[in-house]
């Protein structure tokens, strides 16, 4: 191992490091609002419903199949739709539709997870479902789905790795670039394995420190 | 964009047998994770300091970056100590390090959710630290570890995808080179989609068998 070496390829994975979280962090922004908006939609529908099943087969799809397989499908099929979108963009899109279909999940369990109790004695006091929705059982599900969500955030960044396929010159498409170049592969890697590291848990850090203050705090309901 | 059936089985053949090298990889990967993840978790929870150090080290790094990283450390490794396999056998080498430290983390959760209770108890009737985790503690947490592992061989199977990247014949090559030879785009895509949700289903659902039989 040779550390000047190491030293030249960290700076050098630096730029691809700034489109790997530009690309993880856009598709959160977009992903996160979705994806938990539709799971406690999904989680105040009747089973039965159309919408209900529509969501389903969604998380379904999402879930069962490979990013690998929702990144083909970005790519190649979507072009065919007549749909030309920036490879930026069609990134972000895989990545959006993949994050997305497992935060309704996280959504979803955590508002189911409140009790019916809740929603009784919402309702009891007089309040409607939509009511009862907002200031009783969100506040109480937000804090059961932050452990999760943040584990999907660092799922997302690690997914965005995959986005290579597509040539997209993200942090591991460069790095393979430098090994093929050079073939010191144990070198590149640890650096790339590094920057992921200090990438995730960066932000890992930050979203606990969001959570501890959230639940120190009792949540959302006493900050009213 | 149009779906014809015409192409859609002119694909099929050849899919379906990426299908068998898909599942072949996943089972035989995670039948070796299993080997090896409960002595690595012991060793991290009761080994001795640089035993516990090392595995930590292995599992929080593997963990920490991408499974494409993971794939291309072991592609390039293991001919540089002078190990030389086939493509498949790469890939199974490197998902078995992929879903290891997966599984070391859920032996290692299991156990220590059974409370200190059982350990004490081994400990008060004279068993030494490790025959009460082999013969006590471990083979009560096994019924635990069985609902997790089945959603690590789902993850497992999922994983098996990004193989392509190094050429195993797996469904995600196979269907990508498809795509280029016969430019029939929506029917492979699709297809190894429904592919990936029949076996991931499948086996799944076989496991969560497996579960109800040792559960008694």
């Amino acid at each position: 191992m040779d550390p000047v070496f190491m030293f030249d390829v960290l700076v050098r994975l630096i730029p691809p490091l700034g489109l790997t979280i530009a690309l993880s962090l856009t598709a959160l922004l977009i992903a996160t609002p979705i994806g938990l908006g539709l799971g406690t939609l999904r989680a105040t529908l009747r089973d039965q419903s159309l919408a209900a099943r529509i969501l389903d087969l969604y998380v379904f799809v999402v879930r069962g199949t490979p990013i690998l397989i929702q990144i083909f499908a970005v790519y190649f099929l979507l072009p065919m739709t007549g749909l030309k979108l920036p490879l930026f963009w069609m990134g972000v899109l895989a990545l959006v539709f993949n994050s997305a279909g497992y935060q309704i999940e996280i959504a979803r369990a955590g508002v189911n997870s409140v009790s019916r109790g809740q929603w009784e004695a919402a309702a009891a006091i007089g309040f409607n479902r939509s009511q009862s929705l907002l200031t009783f059982i969100l506040p109480q599900a937000a804090r059961r789905m932050a452990g999760p969500v943040m584990n999907e955030l660092s799922q997302l960044i690690k997914a965005s790795s995959v986005l290579s396929v597509i040539t997209l010159y993200e942090l591991h498409k460069a790095s393979e670039a430098i090994i093929s170049a050079n073939f010191r592969f144990v070198e590149v890697l640890i650096v790339e394995g590094f920057w992921y590291f200090v990438f995730v848990y960066t932000l890992v850090m930050i979203a606990r420190r969001i959570e501890k203050r959230f639940s120190a705090s009792g949540g959302l309901a006493e900050q009213r | 964009m149009s779906v014809s059936l015409t192409s859609f089985l002119e694909v099929m053949p050849p899919l379906l047998k990426a299908a068998v090298v898909t599942v072949e990889i996943s089972v035989l990967s995670l039948a070796f994770a299993c080997v090896i993840a409960p002595p690595l978790a012991i060793a991290r929870m009761i080994g001795p300091w640089p035993a516990r150090f090392a595995v930590s080290v292995l599992v929080e790094a593997v963990r920490g970056v991408p499974p494409l990283v993971v794939i291309a450390f072991v592609y390039f490794a293991l001919p540089a100590i002078g190990l030389t396999f086939n493509g498949f056998w790469t890939g199974v080498a490197a998902l078995t390090v992929v879903g290891a430290v997966y599984a070391v983390d859920i032996v290692r959760s299991s156990i220590e959710s059974l409370g200190r209770g059982q350990k004490e108890a081994a400990l008060a009737l004279g068993f030494s630290v490790w025959r009460a985790y082999l013969e006590i503690l471990f083979p009560q947490a096994l019924k635990r570890i069985l609902p997790p592992l089945t959603n690590e061989l789902a993850n497992v199977i999922k994983a098996s995808a990004l193989l392509s990247v190094i050429s195993v014949n797996e469904i995600s090559h196979v269907g990508h080179g498809l795509i280029f030879e016969t430019f029939i785009v929506a029917e492979v895509i699709i297809q190894m989609a429904i592919l990936y949700l029949v076996i991931v289903g499948c086996l799944s659902a076989l496991s969560r068998a497996l579960e109800r039989r040792l559960a008694h």
